[in-house]
């Protein structure tokens, strides 16, 4: 196991246990706010989950950064093997669904794209995850035979 | 034998890690702990699959007190 992961792991637990708290806190905030007439009902599960994606996603980018200077250079390497090889092999495969989706044929499609949501902010949210996950699916399986290939 | 990619080319990289290891007679867990990197990354650079930083051919260098060129070849230098 990596020197230092423990301490990453430990900072993570307790960086979302204080986001938890954060949360919680701004709810009772927009609480009182809404009871108060101040913000809508919208506006204020708007202001929280603004600020739990934001903290989240720095956070998250905190780990990252952490993580990566936990590990020795092999496993690093291993890592940027798998972000420009695997991410960009899913990112190819993404595009092709990002062409046709952009064809004029494409107009009359329907479907859902969450939530039974057929509102252009969901397709985008929908694809935008789902380019996210073929780079992500892209990014394990090269990581995972980097390692292999050297074990 | 790693191949790594130097611009266009593709070099044979050799090393005589586990040589140097076997004499001293330590295991690759001794040997990461004392370069500081995961016994995996040694078992890679052993089996020559991953070629190390320069920094890290340096550390391994000073550890088995030798120079670099006695450890590390590419194919231009076998005879």
């Amino acid at each position: 196991m990596a020197k230092g992961l423990w301490s990453v792991i430990g900072k993570s637990v307790l960086g979302l246990l204080a986001l938890v708290a954060l949360v919680f806190l701004m709810g009772i905030v927009m609480g009182f706010l809404g009871a108060a007439g101040v913000v809508t009902m919208d506006g204020a599960v708007l202001w929280i989950m603004t600020m739990f994606s934001v903290v989240i996603m720095a956070g998250a980018f905190w780990v990252a950064v952490a993580w990566m200077r936990s590990i020795d250079e092999a496993a690093r390497e291993a890592h940027k093997a798998a972000w420009f090889w695997g991410g960009s092999a899913g990112m190819a495969v993404g595009g092709v669904g990002v062409i046709l989706a952009a064809l004029p044929q494409a107009e009359t499609l329907r479907f859902a794209a969450h939530d039974g949501r057929t509102d252009p902010a969901a397709y985008m949210a929908a694809g935008a995850f789902g380019m996210m996950m073929l780079m992500m699916i892209g990014y394990a399986v090269v990581w995972a035979w980097w390692w292999l290939a050297r074990r | 034998m790693g191949l790594v990619v130097a611009g266009a080319a593709l070099i044979d990289m050799h090393n005589r890690l586990k040589v140097l290891r076997a004499e001293r007679d330590w295991s690759q867990a001794v040997l990461a702990e004392r370069l500081g990197v995961s016994r995996q990354t040694v078992n890679a650079l052993e089996t020559g699959r991953y070629d190390p930083s320069l920094p890290l051919a340096f550390k391994i260098a000073r550890i088995f007190e030798q120079p670099i060129e006695s450890i590390f070849s590419d194919e231009g230098a076998l005879p």
